[in-house]
């Protein structure tokens, strides 16, 4: 009997070392799987978690999030349910690190286990979105874009501003280039971007976009001018060219004729600021001193004007005749 | 007889009257008790289904998520709650994971409504009219249209924030609980549906009692904003185009027909069975007396429903502040509402009263604080400038601000004395969700991406001019190109719209969110909003719960 006591007392003591051994906290493991390891910007990265943990983080490396800095306050994230995904605004390498902890009752001992890799992150964007002259008085204006990565910028030769007219200048504009990546280097006319830089558009402007990849896209940048008429004669009176803040593309010719005067078929003597530049009404061309018109009714001219050095490169303007009479 | 087969012939005996009668019994129908099959005979039932579509936007998790999404998140305010180690730090440094609690309330609080308002669009057709009077059938068509409209309201509080999102059967059954998402397209197409139809289907604006209720003005304001959403700015598009034809509706004064505003189609729904839907009378019982609407019938004119006089629902002047306090409730200037209810009980806690709204605003221990920034740079000499207050400042009716040392609040959100509750919890000011301000300056906008600058100029200076009014200010915005119009109209909205908890959404739909918040995220300490990564911030990730409990069904957001 006393036999049987003894080996009763010995499961005992040892069921209770064994149970206060169970007591203890696991080790952690730190292991994850990764969707892959090259990712364009933007693109998800996808981690599982797949070891032993009580809490995971994981540091992806970037700014702010750098596991070596960790002690200068840079920060993990907390993984939920073992899956956490993101994704690189810049491109480069970065080391993703995994954190497994594990802690005692009241977190008064914890253990770590790391696991590392490394990620590529590559950006190859070389589009222009939009392309603007940014500060043409208070407008920012806005190119088109055309085929075969070629923009036309047309601005006004003056922009109305309250009461006064201000000049523009082709020769000391500023671009602003809408880019997608913020690690794009431009380059105009070989020089490279800077947003407070005037720059002269009198000459079709080469644009170079080069990636962080390394991709290399050349744009170029056509700039004229809308087109209107410089002087507007009809009947022996000079006309004022009316401008309105709003469209750089609309003008009003007002003209005062004495009482009296046959309308109905004169030859308006007009000058146009670059020769290129040529007149319809509807689309009949109209030259200046033969060309006959019945100003007794509405008259709107259609003056178009195309770039000397890309005949593609087109802007049009739409001119009035306000006709009153002494 | 052996007791034992004494005792097994009882039981089973037994057993089996036990059991038969139980059967009977579980056949029978409980008396008296309503079900979704039976409770929507009436439309006074009906009104209370709907009355908790309403009841979600006075929730407080529901204003919660509305103000750290709208306003929390962008340039005009910084918080006391901007730490790494808080989910709302998380999100306002847009460093947060899929799994961001106030990414999973917003989501799952809107579609809270939707299903709320979805059983009163399922269930309309069992109500039972005790006469097939014309007002009978008006009164459950106007239910009806609030209903769309919430849902709308609420599809688009998602669509902002999270792209396209799944669209749920207006009946919920187990077999069709896990829906994929539908494109943004899509959703915005079923938005529009929905206030299409409201627009033909409530009265131009509730007053008196009915104060309050979403109204066909208030249908066709979102239907521009949902337009405006999907439009592009410096792209001419239909959205533009319609916007601006609603414009002229709704402010010029402009003439429009149910025919217009629902796009009707002959070919895609009869108009008979169209009416039918939205419960219209059926032209078969109308009598002679009855109206019947056709597709050229005219809706209810708004232009003298609304206005940017400062003047209360009785038409009696008030001051530019009293538009968002209790004087100023549903006043001539307000298009959409949250009604807040006081109680008087002294109770805290998740009831139709706006306390917590109010407490986060304008407080000893608000949640946000208003920018120098916006104060010194976008108001200048404005005088909407003098609504933003300091600390120890005076209050208009005499009370000092004490909301932190070098800190300021807006005004907006401050209770007057005369209106507090006695008991702190009980506050029943009403929150202005949609403003008169605001379809103007939409009008202007949409006019200016038509190209008709001069005329946004003068829609434009309307709401500049009304502002002037306050001190006898003078200055206007003056006329420019595309670019100059539309940068002061931009700024006219941060104006007059500030801290109305838009302003995030409002960057995104301008395509400038990123530019404009990482900007701001240099001048902070902490460097929030320096981390929005253009391409993936401007939606919020889908609640990973969503994506888990989908089995991968419903995707995730490019970029998270």
């Amino acid at each position: 009997m006393k036999t049987i006591i003894k080996i009763g007392l010995s499961l005992c003591i040892s069921l209770f070392f064994i149970s206060c051994e169970d007591d203890s906290f696991a080790v952690p493991t730190a292991s994850v799987t990764v969707n892959q390891q090259e990712f364009a910007i933007n693109e998800t990265m996808v981690i599982h978690f797949t070891g032993i943990a009580q809490q995971v983080s994981i540091y992806t490396g970037d700014d702010m999030h750098n596991y070596d800095l960790r002690a200068e306050s840079n920060t993990g994230f907390v993984v939920n349910k073992g899956l956490f995904t993101y994704s690189y605004r810049a491109s480069g390498q970065y080391k993703v690190v995994c954190v497994a902890s594990t802690y005692s009752d009241n977190a008064a001992e914890t253990r770590q286990d790391t696991c590392s890799f490394v990620v590529t992150v590559t950006d190859d964007v070389t589009e222009i979105d939009k392309l603007s002259c940014s500060q043409v008085v208070y407008d920012e204006v806005f190119a088109d874009k055309y085929p075969n990565d070629e923009w036309l910028m047309v601005l006004p030769r003056k922009v109305k501003y309250s009461t006064s007219s201000l000049a523009i200048s082709l020769s000391a504009q500023r671009l602003k280039f809408y880019i997608q990546s913020d690690s794009t280097e431009i380059l105009v006319d070989g020089n490279p971007y800077a947003s407070n830089t005037r720059y002269n558009l009198t000459n079709p402007v080469d644009i170079q976009v080069t990636s962080n990849y390394g991709t290399v896209r050349p744009y170029k940048l056509y700039t004229i001018y809308y087109p209107e008429f410089e002087t507007f004669t009809l009947a022996g009176v000079a006309g004022t060219v009316v401008r309105t803040e709003f469209d750089y593309s609309y003008f009003e010719v007002e003209l005062t004729l004495p009482q009296g005067t046959d309308a109905t078929n004169l030859s308006p003597e007009f000058t146009l600021f670059s020769t290129a530049d040529q007149v319809y009404i509807g689309d009949t061309e109209q030259q200046s001193g033969s060309s006959v018109v019945d100003f007794t009714q509405a008259v709107s001219y259609r003056i178009v004007s195309t770039s000397p050095d890309n005949p593609a490169m087109q802007a049009e303007s739409t001119v009035n005749i306000k006709l009153t009479y002494q | 007889m052996h007791k034992s087969l004494f005792n097994i012939i009882l039981i089973v005996g037994c057993s089996l009257v036990i059991f038969s009668g139980c059967d009977n019994f579980l056949d029978k129908e409980v008396l008296g008790e309503s079900t979704d099959k039976n409770y929507y005979d009436t439309k006074y039932k009906l009104q209370t289904a709907l009355n908790a579509g309403y009841d979600i936007l006075q929730s407080d998790l529901f204003n919660e998520c509305e103000w750290r999404f709208g306003e929390a998140t962008a340039d005009d305010v910084w918080g006391g709650d901007e730490g790494l180690a808080s989910q709302m730090g998380q999100l306002v440094n847009f460093r947060f994971t899929t799994s961001n609690s106030w990414i999973a309330d917003r989501y799952t609080i809107n579609y809270k409504g939707i299903h709320r308002v979805n059983q009163v669009i399922a269930n309309v057709d069992k109500v039972q009219l005790s006469l097939p009077l014309y007002g009978e059938y008006r009164s459950v068509r106007e239910i009806l249209g609030q209903a769309k409209f919430l849902r709308a309201f609420y599809y688009f509080n998602l669509v902002k924030t999270y792209g396209g999102v799944p669209i749920r059967p207006e009946t919920e059954t187990v077999e069709n609980f896990v829906i994929p998402r539908s494109s943004a397209a899509e959703v915005y197409a079923y938005i529009e549906k929905d206030l299409r139809e409201a627009a033909i289907m409530l009265p131009a604006r509730y007053t008196g009692v009915n104060a309050g209720k979403v109204s066909s003005g208030t249908a066709i304001a979102y239907l521009m904003k949902v337009l405006m959403y999907q439009a592009t700015p410096g792209e001419r598009s239909s959205k533009w185009e319609e916007m601006k034809r609603l414009g002229e509706f709704f402010i010029d004064g402009n003439s429009m027909t149910y025919g217009d505003i629902l796009h009707y189609d002959a070919s895609q729904e009869d108009w008979e069975a169209l009416r039918q839907r939205l419960w219209f009378k059926p032209q078969e019982l109308n009598q002679p007396t009855d109206p019947y609407e056709t597709k050229d019938t005219q809706l209810p004119a708004l232009q003298n429903a609304y206005s940017l006089d400062f003047q209360d629902s009785y038409g009696m002047n008030i001051t530019y502040l009293d538009q968002f306090t209790g004087a100023g409730e549903f006043c001539r200037g307000s298009v959409f509402e949250v009604v807040f209810k006081e109680s008087a009980d002294g109770s805290f806690g998740d009831t139709n009263e706006g306390s917590s709204v109010y407490d986060n605003h304008y407080s000893s221990s608000p949640q946000i604080w208003t920018t120098q920034t916006i104060m010194q740079d976008l108001f200048g000499t404005d005088p909407r400038r003098t609504y933003m207050i300091g600390h120890n400042a005076y209050a208009p009716d005499g009370t000092i601000c004490v909301c932190g040392e070098s800190r300021s609040v807006s005004l907006k959100w401050y209770t007057p004395i005369k209106e507090r509750p006695q008991n702190g919890g009980d506050n029943g000011k009403n929150r202005r969700v949609m403003r008169y301000a605001e379809v103007v300056l939409m009008y202007a906008e949409a006019l200016n991406e038509c190209g008709e600058s001069t005329r946004a100029l003068v829609e434009l200076n309307k709401t500049k001019a009304k502002a002037n009014t306050i001190t006898g200010a003078t200055t206007l915005y003056v006329g420019g190109g595309y670019g100059y119009m539309r940068d002061q109209i931009w700024k006219e909205r941060r104006m007059e719209l500030c801290y109305e908890w838009d302003r995030f959404f409002d960057l995104v739909r301008q395509k400038r969110a990123a530019s404009v918040i990482r900007a701001y995220g240099f001048l902070r300490a902490n460097k929030r909003g320096y981390y929005f990564r253009e391409g993936v911030h401007e939606v919020f990730p889908i609640p990973q719960n969503e994506i888990d409990i989908s089995n991968g069904v419903v995707e995730q957001n490019p970029g998270y």
